[in-house]
């Protein structure tokens, strides 16, 4: 009886593991850390515009349609790399995106999108970080989803990958539905 | 040119750390060994500098420091900022880890070569999965392509001299776990009981550990204290527990290696608490760095990174659990004792530091346990802990109090309650006068107070006999742990707490001292700016006892405020205030704080750092002859 206890450490340890795993890997993923601002309008701002002449003004922006709006920056290297999702919002889904460059040149970032494509209907300029502060952002790239009446339904932080790619159809989906 | 030469550096530590796991495990030879520990010492150390150099010299190349810096911070915090960000944390936690690796090989001598081989081969594994983690999920040194002419700063609120040094001494005490942890598996598989004095090598670890420990989260709470400007300083955070169980896990491994000198008995048991230890450390990094459990310590999110580490712990666990299950019986003894002596005393301080641990772990995971199964969200904070930890660990410090003088084997009750009963009378009536001076009246307040005094008076007693000097450290230390309650106690029962709107030349009374809002200024700081209030404390005879000068300051680089909290420190209380927002129609919002007898928590720290220092000393000597 007594040698056995020598294996419960081990048990516990196991135990303890497979619910750690099971939150990170199933449950939750941490990434999508629940929005102060979900399911709440969308902060309202005033910036330069990259691409157009008049100013970006967040309540012509939004509030029409569903749209996507994507924190990102020349410098910040996973928004090379979920670029092609971004395009692929765009171009093949026809789903609006909005841009916001986070604290960026605006040189460097009109080659960068004329290298890769651009995929945003308009490109708000963050130049001091302001905007990201007020929509909460933790890092860059970060992505919302915006419904027609100015609404966020989601959030993600990180780079958009295959897999949140679908996530976010079916969640555009669910709300044109609901709509 | 940096991001090319550090990523070089990390995998030539990476392929040290694989040269050494593999020379330990197959060849044991001790010459390739000293190239390999002394090859990823340096490596280590290297790429460590090179990244503060990328700091010092604002090398905007390199992303990290883009991201975490900026030319106009103070050059101190510039250097700080190499390891206040998670990449660069790693680095400097692998060079720790290299230091201690260093330091086992240093044990090496022809009696006990296979031994120490087995310690550096456990060492090497845990080496090569730090390194791994660090280059494939949080690399410091990546490049950006396009040029940058400035960061994007840096958190403020980390701008702080506390909280500079805070980490390494952190590290150190995390990390040092490791070295035991690695001991002990060295022990267990080579089940050699006899032959090697392992415990005498696993001591001076525990030592450097523990203590390091206690004064990094010292650093912390002092930090907590200063910037917050919660009035507070320890709050139940995940964090802070992910460092007070490792820490609780080391006071019982201290204390139960002291059972295996001298009497041989709780092997197993010390055994396997030297690899929860370090266990502990890294699920704790897990639970910080994977950001499962939200705290005040934010580091960016990734959920790789999480389940690398886990994956990680996994292995380490597993592999040392399997190893201690099968292998541990042999250590198991049949030294019975009785409870009414020094070794009772031990064993019930294990027993109640375990507990609180136990209590610790639940409240911390909680919230996690609770999501699994039934999807709710809900905090557990200050009063779980308040109202279970703390109650259970009272009787561990009374038993604190005579656990020194008790004699091994068994002790004469009577002469024993006679020995004691000056200072147990004593103590209660310096707790009296204590209440007679304070007018302010609370149960857990007379038993914090009783028990501070208890320990003290009778540590002091000790030093003032002629002690041996083996038992310097440990009387030293308890000293500290009683200082300690006494300002834990004072701070926490008799607080007070004011929060109104004050407007230029109001007057607020606090105690004894009244408080003057003189005016309020724009000051301008290195990189930032900030409002300043000037408030004036005078006593109950209308002296000026000090001036004090809060800050509301705000950091244009990365649009973050913070608040500075003003204190005045004296041995008996902080007058500690804290500016909040408003205008100069309306007034401004103060906090003001009389925070009785904080600087005893300081101090006591302190003391148990040097008396864990002291007693490391004296262990070293052991190992040296």
């Amino acid at each position: 009886m007594k040698k056995q206890i020598l294996i419960l450490p081990l048990l516990f340890f196991i135990l303890l593991l497979i619910a750690f795993f099971y939150i990170l890997v199933i449950e939750r993923n941490p990434s999508e850390i629940p929005s102060n601002l979900l399911n709440k309008n969308v902060p309202v701002f005033k910036a330069d515009s990259l691409i157009k002449k008049e100013k970006f003004i967040s309540s012509k922006e939004f509030g029409n349609q569903i749209l996507l709006v994507n924190f990102f920056a020349t410098w910040c290297k996973p928004c090379r790399d979920e670029h092609i999702y971004i395009k692929r919002f765009s171009s093949n889904l026809n789903i609006r995106v909005v841009g916001i460059n986070y604290k960026d040149d605006p040189k460097k970032t009109l080659r960068w999108l004329k290298n890769l494509g651009n995929p945003y209907s308009n490109i708000a300029l963050d130049k001091t970080g302001k905007i990201a502060i007020e929509w909460g952002v933790y890092g860059i790239p970060e992505t919302f989803i915006v419904n027609s009446k100015g609404v966020i339904k989601y959030r993600r932080v990180g780079p958009i990958n295959e897999k949140i790619f679908k996530k976010i159809n079916i969640i555009i989906d669910k709300i044109n539905n609901e709509e | 040119m940096i991001t090319y030469l550090g990523n070089f550096l990390l995998w030539l530590s990476l392929f040290f750390a694989i040269f050494q796991f593999i020379v330990c495990r197959y060849y044991n030879k001790y010459k390739f060994t000293k190239t390999a520990t002394l090859g990823l010492l340096i490596s280590s150390l290297m790429s460590f500098f090179l990244l503060m150099y990328a700091y010092i010299v604002s090398d905007f190349s390199v992303l990290n420091v883009f991201q975490n810096s900026h030319t106009t911070k103070p050059l101190i915090y510039k250097i700080s900022a190499a390891w206040g960000n998670h990449e660069g944390s790693m680095l400097l936690w692998i060079f720790i880890l290299t230091v201690f690796n260093y330091f086992l090989f240093k044990l090496h001598n022809k009696k006990n070569s296979y031994f120490v081989l087995k310690a550096l081969e456990t060492q090497a594994f845990i080496i090569v999965g730090f390194i791994l983690f660090t280059a494939l999920t949080s690399n410091p040194f990546i490049r950006i392509e396009s040029e940058q002419s400035n960061g994007l700063g840096f958190n403020p609120i980390l701008q702080d001299p506390a909280l500079a040094i805070h980490p390494p001494l952190l590290y150190i005490g995390y990390v040092g776990f490791s070295a035991v942890f690695s001991i002990s598996v060295a022990t267990l598989a080579l089940d050699q009981n006899e032959k090697i004095l392992w415990h005498v090598y696993m001591k001076p670890f525990v030592l450097v550990a523990w203590s390091f420990l206690t004064i990094g989260i010292a650093l912390g709470s002092i930090w907590a204290y200063y910037e917050l400007g919660w009035g507070g300083w320890w709050f139940w955070d995940p964090v802070e527990n992910a460092s007070f169980m490792p820490w609780l896990i080391g006071t019982a491994l201290l204390h139960s290696l002291i059972m295996v000198e001298k009497k041989k008995s709780l092997q197993t048991w010390v055994l396997l608490l030297a690899i929860l230890a370090f266990l502990l450390s890294v699920i704790g990094t897990f639970l910080v760095r994977s950001g499962i459990l939200t705290s005040v310590h934010t580091f960016a999110l990734d959920p790789s990174r999480g389940i690398y580490i886990l994956t990680f712990a996994a292995l380490l666990g597993i592999y040392s659990l399997v190893l201690y299950g099968l292998k541990s019986k042999k250590f198991l003894n049949k030294n019975y004792f009785t409870f009414f002596s020094k070794e009772g005393s031990i064993l019930f301080n294990n027993i109640v530091v375990i507990v609180v641990c136990a209590t610790v772990f639940l409240g911390t995971l909680y919230p996690l346990l609770v999501e699994i199964f039934t999807n709710n969200k809900i905090s557990v904070g200050e009063p779980y802990f308040n109202s279970t930890a703390v109650p259970i660990m009272l009787p561990a410090i009374l038993v604190m109090g005579i656990g020194p003088i008790l004699a091994w084997g068994k002790e004469d009750k009577i002469i024993f309650f006679k020995k004691i009963s000056p200072i147990f009378l004593f103590s209660i009536l310096v707790t009296f006068l204590f209440f007679l001076n304070y007018k302010s009246y609370s149960a857990i307040g007379i038993v914090g107070i009783f028990l501070s005094f208890w320990i003290i008076l009778n540590n002091l007693l000790i030093l003032i006999r002629k002690i041996k000097k083996n038992l310097l450290g440990m009387v030293v230390a308890h000293l500290g742990i009683g200082v300690l309650i006494l300002g834990i106690t004072g701070s926490s029962i008799w607080q007070i707490e004011k929060i109104i709107k004050m407007k230029i030349k109001n007057e607020i009374q606090i105690q004894e001292y009244s408080v003057v809002f003189n005016n309020i200024t724009e000051i301008k700081g290195p990189n930032y700016v900030a409002l300043q209030g000037i408030f004036t404390v005078y006593d109950d005879q209308k002296n000026v006892i000090t001036k004090l000068t809060p800050e509301n300051r705000f950091y244009p680089i990365t649009k973050i405020f913070t608040t500075e909290a003003s204190i005045h420190t004296n041995l008996f209380r902080d007058l500690y205030i804290v500016l909040g927002k408003g205008n100069l129609s309306d007034g401004w919002i103060v906090k003001i704080y009389h925070n009785p007898l904080v600087i005893w928590i300081w101090i006591g720290s302190l003391t148990i750092f040097l008396g864990g220092m002291i007693s490391m000393k004296h262990n070293m000597k052991k190992i040296i002859k």
